[in-house]
C-alpha cells in the first residue's frame, strides 16, 4: 500500500524529471505545513535521489521488466518508491490516446486538452489511485525513449476519481476532471485564485439534469478554466486547473503552468 | 432518416453500426468507456465521446451517461446495438422521452415481448408450437401421471416458480415420474418456497434455429430465412449456419413463414429473431424472441444481400420497408465462426492482452467483421468476442472448403483465441454431416472434442 504520511508525500510530489535539477521542486501540496520548510541542502538530497532513480535505476527496471515477462516492478528506497508496469497490465497505463487525430470532432467544443503524447489526462479511478506513486510507461507508449513518462503526482490525488494529474510543458499540473458526460458549469468557489482543498466542490456538470460534483483534486488554488460555463464536456475530460498551493508564489498567480500551452485556455467565469 | 446516431456500444457492432451508418449518410458518434479509448471504433469515428469508466454499469449500461451523450453531441437516434441496453424497455421509454428515438422495437413492442412466459402464450395464441406440457400445474400425484402419458416420456418436471435447474427433473418412465415427485416438490419449496410443479416435454436431442424476421411500423413484414446455432458450448453459441441441415426446404419455408404470420399478428415491429428447438423429427417448438440486432446477422446477410443493419435503422426512422418476400432470395450456404479471446485448454477461460500480430482472412465470399489490429489490447472487462468469420459459398460444402483456408489465414498473435475449436468442428464428422445438436460439446466435452479432431 502507498505511504500516506504527508511529509513523504510531499516528496513524491517532487518532478521527476529527468532534468530535475534544474528547477525547483514542486513540494506544497502536503496537507501540513512542516513538508515546506525543508532547507535546501535536504531538498537537495531530494533532487540528487531523483537523478539517480531517473538515470540510474528506472532503465535498469525498465529493462529488467522487459526481460522477466513481469508485469510490474516496485523498488522502495528510503522515502522513495518507484513502480514500473508493463502497458498491458492490469491498469491501463499512461497511453497514447486516438483522439490526438487532429480530425477528430468533438462535441460541442474544439480540442478540448488533448495531450501532444505522453501522459494522459483521462484516468480511471483505479488509476488515479495509482497515482500516488512514481511511475513510468515501460516500452513504446510514451513518445519516445524510455523512461520519458515518468510524471510526479501528488498525495492529494489518493484515491480521487477527478483528479488528474498533467503535464504539458513540463511542469506539473493537477487538473479536476469531469465525473460524468454532460454539460459543464463552474461554482463561484471555483473563481481563478481561490484557494481550495481537496474535495471542495468547484463545479458541476449535468448529466440529464442531475448535477455531478467536479471537486478539486488537491489543495491548492485554482487556475485557467479550460472550458466554459455551459459547454458540453466528455467524461473525464480535464475542466480546471488547481495549482498546487505552494508559498514561493503568490496565491491568485496563475504561474507558468497556468497557462496549459496549446489549449483552449481562459480564465473560468464566476458561476 | 436521421441526422446523427449515437452508437452506444463496444467492439465488432459498434464498427459495424457505424459502417451502416456511413452506408446510409448518417453522421455517426460512438460512445466509449475508458477502457475503449484506442478501440477501431473510436479511432474510425468521425466523433467520439467518453461516457464513463470501464465498469459497464457506469458507461455502457447506464440509460443516463448514453442518452446525456446523445443529447450534447446533437444526436437524434441511439443504436444500442446487441446486449447492454439493446432489449431494455425501460431504456427505450427514457430515449423516447426525451424526443430521440431508439433504433429497435418501440418501448411498448419490447414490453409486450419482455417476458419470456407471456411471449409464448402470445405467440402460441397466434399459432407457433410450444414445447407440449401439463395444462397448467400439476394437481396430484394421478394428475401428473395422467400428463405423463399424455405428453409422452422422456418428460421434465419443472417447478412454476424456478429456474437454475433447482427441483428439476427429466424422468424416462411414469414409475420414474412417480418416484420423483415428492423430491422435486421439496427442493423447489426449498428454493423458491412455492412447491408448484408443471411438465414439460424432454427434447432429448435438439436443435437451436432461429427465424430472422423485419417488419416496418406499417405492419409490412418478411422473413429472411433461418439460422441453425446448434453448435454451442454451456448455452453461447459458437458457430452459426444457413440454410439449417436439419430441416427441408419445404420445412425451412413452413417455420419462416410461421414465424412470421405469427409476429405480425402479435404486432412486432423492426427487425428480430424467433428461436425455436427442433427435434430429430423435425418437429419444431417456439422458446423466445430475440428483439434486437443479433452477433449472428451477417450469415443471413451473405444468403440474402440484405444489409440487416441498414434495414434495422431504416425501419427505426419510419420508413417502409420497401421490398416484399418475393425479393428475397436466398442463396447458397453461409458459416459463422465467432473468434473469442479463450483458451478452449482452459476449460474457455477468457483471455486479455495485448494482440501482437492480427492478420484477417480474404478471398471470394470471406467476410471479417472484427475490431481487431496490431498493438490493440484487449480489455479485460467485456465479453471475449474479437469478430466473426463469415464465410459463402454455392454450396454448404463450398462453404466449408473456403472456410478451412480462411480459418488458416486467419492469424491472432499475443492473446489466445478458440480457433482450435473451430478447426476441430471443421474435422468432426458429425459437423460434417450436419447433424449437430445443441448438447453435443457439453456432452461429450469440448476437450474430448479437441483431442478426437486432432487424432484424426
Amino acid at each position: 500500500m502507498p505511504d500516506q504520511r504527508p511529509g513523504r508525500a510531499a516528496k513524491g510530489r517532487s518532478s521527476g524529471e529527468r532534468s530535475s535539477g534544474e528547477r525547483s521542486a514542486v513540494d506544497g501540496s502536503a496537507v501540513d505545513g512542516s513538508a515546506r520548510d525543508r532547507s535546501a541542502d535536504e531538498r537537495q538530497v531530494d533532487h540528487d535521489a531523483i537523478d539517480r532513480l531517473a538515470d540510474d535505476l528506472l532503465p535498469a527496471l525498465v529493462a529488467k521488466l522487459a526481460d522477466s515477462g513481469l508485469g510490474e516492478i516496485e523498488i522502495r528506497e528510503g522515502s522513495w518508491r518507484v513502480r514500473v508496469r508493463r502497458p498491458g497490465g492490469d491498469a491501463p497505463g499512461p497511453a497514447r490516446r486516438s483522439g490526438d487525430r487532429a480530425s477528430r470532432a468533438q462535441p460541442g467544443h474544439a480540442g478540448h486538452g488533448h495531450q501532444p503524447a505522453g501522459f494522459e489526462g483521462h484516468r480511471s479511478a483505479k488509476e488515479a489511485r495509482d497515482t500516488r506513486e512514481t511511475r513510468v510507461s515501460a516500452g513504446n507508449q510514451t513518445n519516445g525513449s524510455t523512461p520519458a513518462g515518468l510524471v510526479p503526482v501528488g498525495p492529494g490525488a489518493e484515491g480521487r476519481e477527478a483528479s488528474a494529474p498533467a503535464e504539458d510543458d513540463g511542469l506539473p499540473r493537477t487538473v479536476a476532471t469531469s465525473p460524468a458526460v454532460g454539460v459543464y458549469q463552474p461554482r463561484a468557489e471555483g473563481r481563478p485564485g481561490n484557494r481550495v482543498r481537496a474535495g471542495d466542490r468547484i463545479g458541476a456538470v449535468d448529466m440529464l439534469g442531475i448535477p455531478q460534483e467536479v471537486v478539486a483534486p488537491i489543495d491548492g488554488i485554482v487556475g485557467a478554466s479550460l472550458v466554459e460555463p455551459g459547454q458540453a464536456v466528455e467524461y473525464g475530460q480535464e475542466l480546471v486547473v488547481i495549482e498546487p498551493a505552494d508559498d514561493t508564489s503568490p496565491a491568485g498567480g496563475s504561474g507558468p503552468s497556468g497557462a496549459s500551452g496549446g489549449r483552449a485556455t481562459r480564465p473560468g467565469r464566476e458561476a | 432518416m436521421f441526422r446523427k446516431i449515437l452508437i452506444a456500444n463496444r467492439g465488432e457492432i459498434a464498427l459495424r453500426i457505424l459502417r451502416a451508418c456511413r452506408t446510409l449518410g448518417v453522421e455517426a458518434v460512438v460512445a466509449y468507456s475508458e477502457a475503449d479509448r484506442e478501440s477501431l471504433p473510436v479511432q474510425l469515428a468521425d466523433e467520439a465521446i467518453c461516457i464513463g469508466p470501464a465498469d459497464a454499469k457506469r458507461s455502457y449500461l447506464s440509460a443516463p451517461a448514453v442518452i446525456s451523450a446523445a443529447i450534447v453531441t446533437g444526436c437524434d437516434a441511439i443504436h444500442p446495438g446487441y446486449g447492454f441496453l439493446s432489449e431494455d424497455e425501460g431504456f427505450a421509454e427514457v430515449v423516447r422521452a426525451h424526443d430521440l428515438v431508439f433504433i429497435g422495437p418501440p418501448s411498448s413492442v419490447l414490453e409486450r415481448f419482455a417476458s419470456k412466459e407471456s411471449t409464448r402464450r402470445l405467440l402460441a395464441g397466434h399459432g407457433l408450437p410450444t414445447i407440449p406440457g401439463s395444462n397448467g400445474i400439476l394437481r396430484d400425484d394421478a394428475h401428473a401421471l395422467a400428463e405423463g402419458d399424455r405428453i409422452g416420456y422422456p418428460v421434465l418436471i419443472k417447478p412454476a416458480a424456478g429456474g437454475g435447474g433447482k427441483g428439476m427433473r427429466m424422468v424416462r418412465t411414469p414409475r420414474e415420474l412417480e418416484a420423483s415427485l415428492n423430491v422435486c416438490r421439496s427442493e423447489a419449496r426449498a428454493a423458491f418456497g412455492d412447491d408448484s410443479l408443471y411438465l414439460e416435454r424432454w427434447l432429448d436431442e435438439n436443435r437451436h434455429v432461429e427465424v430472422q424476421i423485419a417488419v416496418d411500423r406499417y405492419g409490412h413484414g418478411i422473413h429472411l430465412g433461418e439460422r441453425d446455432c446448434s453448435v454451442q458450448r454451456r448455452h453461447q453459441k459458437i458457430l452459426e449456419e444457413a440454410p439449417t441441415p436439419a430441416l427441408s426446404e419445404s420445412a425451412r419455408t413452413e417455420l419462416c413463414e410461421r414465424a412470421l404470420r405469427a409476429v405480425v399478428a402479435a404486432g412486432y415491429e423492426n427487425v428480430g429473431t424467433l428461436e425455436f428447438l427442433v427435434d430429430n423429427a423435425g418437429n419444431f417448438y417456439f422458446i423466445e424472441i430475440n428483439c434486437r440486432i443479433q452477433v449472428e446477422h451477417p450469415v443471413t446477410e451473405m444468403l440474402t444481400g440484405v444489409d440487416m443493419v441498414v434495414t434495422q435503422i431504416r425501419i427505426a426512422a419510419g420508413e417502409p420497408l420497401g421490398f416484399s418476400q418475393a425479393d428475397v432470395t436466398i442463396r447458397g450456404h453461409a458459416i459463422e465462426f465467432r473468434i473469442n479471446a479463450e483458451d478452449p485448454d482452459r476449460e474457455f477461460r477468457p483471455s486479455a492482452g495485448v494482440v501482437e500480430r492480427y492478420l484477417a482472412p480474404g478471398g471470394p465470399g470471406v467476410r471479417m467483421d472484427s475490431h481487431l489490429y496490431p498493438g490493440y489490447e484487449v480489455p479485460p472487462y467485456y465479453d471475449s468476442l474479437l469478430g466473426k468469420l463469415i464465410v459463402w459459398g454455392a454450396t454448404r460444402d463450398a462453404a466449408i472448403a473456403r472456410a478451412r483456408v480462411a480459418l488458416d489465414e486467419l492469424v491472432v498473435d499475443g492473446i489466445v483465441t478458440n480457433l482450435a475449436i473451430h478447426k476441430a468442428l471443421l474435422a468432426s464428422d458429425v459437423f460434417l454431416d450436419g447433424k449437430f445438436t445443441t448438447n453435443l460439446l457439453d456432452r461429450v466435452g469440448s476437450a474430448a472434442f479437441l483431442a478426437a479432431a486432432a487424432r484424426s
